[in-house]
């Protein structure tokens, strides 16, 4: 959640952490949305730490993705560019 | 407050024995379930402390709705056992550290971060496997309740199966604080857990729950792969029964006063007005 790709953390504690976007829906059938992103060591405990902050709905689905993987198609700025 | 407490003294779990609402002495099912609902209260409590400097703040975050859950499920336990014949909220609110039932490993602060995370597999783990345990009885509210409390735990075991690994991993002085906090809380839990007295061998033939091998095999299926990652081997570790309190279901000592000052709610119910 700090927007710098865990490098104030890896600073900190020397362990490693990636950020991971969040999407989720709240109905079977509802359009999967970006509901926002949390920085973390690994996919295990990004699945934890999504459960955990975005708590405010009860979601009937939610899921992860490391930033990284995800390819812009038509933009080359905003956060994935640097995946191109 | 002496008589709050007093009011509050744990029931038998059999009404003929005390007048309605004044039972005087806990029966094993009653002991069953107090020793459950303590060690979750003193365990969120144990968690809260560590909202706020954790490693990360999403670990903050998680640490904090762990220490709600841990919270919740109490509550829900504290309610079965007005069941059984007693106030649940005399029992919440009116006892001295004395008369908790809580697990020893929470009778301290976590002094570190990898006392917290030690914690995650070796003091949360039991409880899981205990209220498994439980949901597995023939007692009606812990069929009911408890698979609940077991889905949200789901998260909890992720988390502490996560950090587990990521600092024995790590290597260094954190693995070495993780495998003596580790080392340091098994043998009072594995005494918790696995009670060696007529008091567990009486709910497991009252309310079918499992059996002490049976609860062991378990909870080494759950935790052995994590302790190992720090050498730890389960088999080699023994509980530790010495000072053993029967009525307690645990062993010598008692959750430091400031704790259950929190647990019971004491400074909030100060600013209550009637």
């Amino acid at each position: 959640m700090s927007g710098d790709g865990g490098a104030s953390i890896k600073a900190r504690t020397g362990l490693h952490e990636g950020v991971y976007e969040v999407f989720a829906r709240k109905r079977r059938g509802d359009a999967l949305r970006h509901i926002g992103y949390i920085d973390a060591p690994g996919d295990e405990l990004a699945r934890v730490y999504a459960w955990k902050t975005y708590d405010e709905e009860n979601w009937f689905e939610m899921c992860v993705v490391p930033r990284g993987a995800i390819l812009p198609v038509n933009r080359s700025d905003g956060p994935w560019a640097g995946n191109r | 407050m002496t008589a709050g407490r007093e009011s509050a003294r744990p029931g038998n779990g059999n009404r003929s024995a005390d007048a309605p609402g004044e039972p005087s002495a806990p029966g094993p099912l009653a002991r069953h379930i107090l020793s459950l609902a303590d060690t979750k209260r003193l365990l969120g409590i144990r968690y809260s402390d560590w909202i706020l400097g954790s490693p990360s703040i999403e670990t903050g975050i998680a640490a904090s709705a762990m220490a709600q859950d841990e919270w919740g499920h109490a509550r829900l336990l504290y309610s079965m056992l007005k069941r059984l014949g007693f106030d649940p909220v005399a029992v919440e609110q009116d006892r001295p550290a004395e008369r908790y039932y809580s697990a020893p490993a929470l009778d301290a602060p976590f002094p570190d971060w990898a006392a917290f995370v030690a914690a995650t597999v070796v003091v949360d783990g039991a409880l899981a496997v205990a209220l498994e345990s439980f949901s597995h009885g023939n007692f009606a509210l812990a069929r009911s309740r408890v698979p609940k409390m077991l889905a949200e735990e789901e998260y909890h075991r992720q988390f502490g199966a996560a950090w587990f690994a990521r600092l024995a991993g790590a290597g260094g002085e954190g693995a070495a604080h993780l495998e003596r906090a580790a080392r340091a809380m098994l043998h009072t839990t594995l005494a918790w857990l696995l009670p060696d007295d007529s008091a567990y061998a009486a709910v497991v033939a009252e309310c079918d729950i499992w059996e002490a091998d049976r609860v062991g095999e378990r909870y080494r299926d759950r935790v052995a792969a994590a302790l190992g990652r720090v050498g730890i081997r389960l088999e080699e570790i023994h509980p530790a029964r010495e000072g053993w309190d029967p009525e307690r279901r645990r062993g010598a000592g008692a959750p430091g006063e400031e704790a259950v000052e929190r647990a019971r709610g004491d400074r909030n119910r100060a600013l209550f007005v009637e």
